[in-house]
């Protein structure tokens, strides 16, 4: 018997092809049944999706909880919320906290934090001690903890010696490695991209390369050794270009878009907009179409929002003292929508692929069966009303900071409610 | 030679004559964005004011009134002259600078700025090596800001008092409309605010500029700033009109506060050698043979002897550093005075 009930949507799962209208029944922790006109008892919980579509819940691969260390900016529980709220079940979390996920102590304590979170919570571990590219890390002895993935995020790993020690030691985990693509010797004092904006400003520009010589370097490195590897945070469109000709010679390259540089140019940066201040930069418009176009023709398979929270005092410092990062999760998936389904760019059903089934393939977590709907398998489903429409407030957000450069924007397309492991953890206009 | 032009040429076609804009109770960050009739109003009134200084009869149109110089960063002329624009113009000063200040104990730029308001000040002047600081301590004050230098991007005082001086030797001063002029900078133009300040007011106005500089210092994105920019200088010295070098910023070249020796300086610097950089940058008197008769060399000061500007040619026949520090006075009491000056807000 079915506790919850979701009826009349259209049910989406890519991972099996499945796209027809049908009532979604959950029982405990678990889909019980999928199927047209199913029985309901009065003691069912009924969320009516008419108009809606029902989908595997969503995954982000790349967020910032920023616990433990700097919990003024956002915790597991804020943030998990702040997810819960965006439509996510489950999220990645980056290891660039204090001290870092390096150790498999660390990886237990944040599966520990995330018991009473209101999602799933996996952690990426760092690949070198502290982050700091000099020491590998007990890569499988994290692996073995539950790092889902390898990373020093908001770091390159710097040295092409050292990187060639990282793949090697991922590869024997099966798990993937994301890069932070920044060569740090290109990037010292910049904080924007190189362009006719930051020669306005005097600001020291970031220029393209940084990231696209760090890419080509990995690939070259990861030849030998055939990782899993996929590049984070993409930002210029010659880098794009590189992962398709990986792609195309057969290697295993994945890479992600956020949705800041699929909208936003470095025009967003005038007057030293802070909040706009991100690592990697915005960049151009000829980038933002260029990333636009990989996720189009399956160059980018992965959407991740890189929620990267920070307090409004840290935000307020001169643009070049500021952080580096915005927070997204709450309101990627409109974002998404505008920048990719709204546009014609893709369909809903590939924009649902992009956000449930390869992020989980992504961090092996389809082998728990998330990313798809499956009778038998865990109950984490959103139900995402595609027309409706909203504007996006950085006061309204329900994370511990508000640091959005989206303020203000009108946006098409939100979970109306979330579910994780058979739990409602979001629902509006009930 | 190679030099990019951008593509929009700057000069503007004259406009009929319009009402002298308000400045009353504004701040002024920077120049890139004012028009042509903002900048025009703040010349003109640098000009008066540089005349009534020279016949001892500025107008005290401050006097009651208290200015705060805010110096984040080493500077001794710049201070030095708004407080003596400052007291010309009747207004006290107070000078919150440097070791003196709280910054250095933590405290933000915004609560400082807040805190000096709170005291009752009529204007606060600033200077930081934060590019944006200027604009940053005008949103958080409702009392008019005046920029001293914010890191790379701009010094608006500056880039009045060199078109000041360049349209006065040139006869400009009448109407500020400097078509077939052509100004060339020479050095580090891309870490340079005195630069972005300068283009800014130059091309409003009508003049050709021309950046000349290594590629690291003068980069081809430089031509959104709506200059040229070349890398060889002797090409251009024949046509420049005025040749404005900038001082090779030794203490901006790295995002570290300078630490030991020049030597140890250049080596974190864009520059591969000092002998290097004079070879092809250096305005050497030789090199200043080849300018056109009438034309000025300028210089922000402090100099770098021997190495960005000989000293034969800074005091020499064509240099135009004195006026340069006369006019700053004048163009710094001006925009107070339009600033702060009437009737209290």
């Amino acid at each position: 018997m079915a506790s919850l009930l979701i009826t009349g949507g259209r049910v989406l799962d890519p991972s099996s092809g499945r796209d027809e209208h049908a009532d979604v029944a959950i029982s405990g922790d678990q889909i019980a049944a999928i199927a047209k006109n199913l029985p309901r008892s009065p003691a069912d919980t009924v969320i009516d999706a008419a108009g809606c579509l029902v989908t595997p819940g969503l995954i982000d691969p790349h967020v910032h909880l920023r616990e433990p260390g700097h919990e003024h900016k956002e915790t597991i529980a804020t943030g998990s919320r702040a997810a819960s709220v965006g439509g996510f079940t489950a999220v990645c979390c980056m290891p660039n906290t204090s001290p870092a996920l390096d150790s498999p102590e660390l990886v237990r304590f944040v599966y520990d934090r995330a018991r009473t979170a209101s999602c799933r919570v996996y952690p990426v571990a760092a690949a070198t001690k502290g982050r700091k590219g000099e020491e590998l890390t007990e890569i499988l002895l994290l692996s073995e903890a539950g790092a889902v993935a390898f990373s020093d995020d908001g770091d390159c790993v710097p040295t092409a010696g050292m990187m060639s020690r990282v793949l090697t030691g991922v590869k024997q985990t099966g798990r993937v490695f994301m890069q932070h693509c920044q060569d740090p010797t290109m990037t010292r004092g910049s904080s924007m991209h190189a362009g006719a904006i930051s020669q306005r400003l005097g600001l020291v520009g970031w220029p393209r390369a940084a990231e696209e010589v760090i890419i080509e370097r990995d690939i070259r490195l990861n030849r030998g050794v055939g990782a899993r590897y996929h590049v984070q945070h993409i930002s210029s469109g010659e880098s794009v270009d590189i992962v398709r000709r990986a792609r195309a010679a057969g290697q295993p390259v994945t890479a992600e878009a956020s949705p800041h540089h699929l909208l936003l140019t470095h025009e967003a940066c005038d007057q030293y907009n802070t909040l706009a201040k991100v690592n990697p930069p915005l960049r151009e418009k000829s980038d933002r179409d260029a990333i636009v176009k990989g996720v189009a023709d399956g160059t980018i398979t992965v959407l991740a929002t890189d929620h990267a929270p920070h307090s409004a005092d840290e935000k307020a410092l001169p643009f070049e003292e500021a952080p580096m990062g915005l927070v997204g999760v709450e309101i990627a998936l409109p974002l998404y929508a505008e920048a990719l389904v709204h546009s014609g760019a893709i369909t809903w059903n590939r924009l649902i692929e992009l956000l449930t089934i390869e992020p989980a393939r992504l961090c092996n977590l389809d082998r728990a069966g998330l990313g798809s709907l499956k009778v038998g398998g865990p109950a984490d489903v959103t139900v995402i009303n595609p027309d409706l429409a909203c504007t996006i407030s950085n006061a309204a957000l329900i994370g511990k900071s508000k640091n959005s450069p989206f303020d203000g924007r009108s946006v098409r397309g939100r979970a109306i409610a979330t579910i994780c492991n058979g739990a409602i953890t979001h629902r509006v206009g009930v | 030679m190679t030099a990019i032009h951008p593509a929009n040429p700057a000069s503007k076609p004259s406009s009929p004559p319009q009402p002298a804009p308000s400045w009353h109770g504004r701040d002024l960050v920077g120049l890139q964005g004012l028009s042509r009739a903002e900048l025009v109003s703040l010349l003109t009134a640098s000009r008066d004011a540089a005349h009534k200084i020279e016949q001892n009869a500025l107008d005290p149109v401050l006097r009651g009134r208290v200015v705060a110089t805010m110096f984040f960063e080493d500077s001794t002329r710049t201070r030095s002259s708004f407080t003596v624009a400052a007291q010309r113009a009747g207004a006290s000063v107070v000078d919150l600078s440097g070791g003196s200040s709280s910054v250095n104990k933590g405290e933000t730029l915004i609560d400082t700025a807040r805190n000096i308001e709170a005291m009752g000040v009529d204007a606060i002047i600033v200077r930081a090596r934060q590019s944006g600081a200027a604009q940053i301590v005008a949103q958080a004050v409702a009392c008019p800001i005046i920029n001293a230098g914010d890191g790379r991007h701009e010094h608006p005082t500056q880039g009045l008092l060199d078109t000041l001086t360049i349209a006065s030797r040139f006869g400009r001063d009448s109407t500020f409309d400097l078509s077939g002029l052509n100004v060339v900078i020479v050095g580090d133009i891309a870490s340079s605010r005195v630069a972005r300040s300068g283009i800014a007011a130059l091309t409003s106005l009508g003049a050709h500029v021309t950046c000349v500089g290594p590629s690291s210092m003068a980069p081809s994105s430089l031509s959104a700033l709506g200059c040229a920019v070349a890398h060889e200088l002797d090409p251009l010295l024949p046509t420049a009109h005025a040749v404005m070098m900038l001082r090779i910023q030794f203490e901006r070249a790295d995002t570290d506060t300078p630490t030991g020796n020049k030597s140890e300086q250049v080596k974190k610097s864009v520059i591969a050698s000092i002998r290097e950089y004079r070879r092809f940058y250096a305005l050497s008197a030789e090199r200043a043979a080849k300018m056109r008769q009438g034309a000025i060399v300028l210089h922000p000061g402090p100099i770098n002897r021997g190495i960005e500007l000989d000293a034969d040619v800074a005091d020499g026949p064509r240099s135009v550093i004195m006026q340069q520090v006369t006019n700053g006075v004048a163009v710094r009491a001006a925009v107070l005075s339009l600033l702060v000056g009437g009737p209290r807000p």
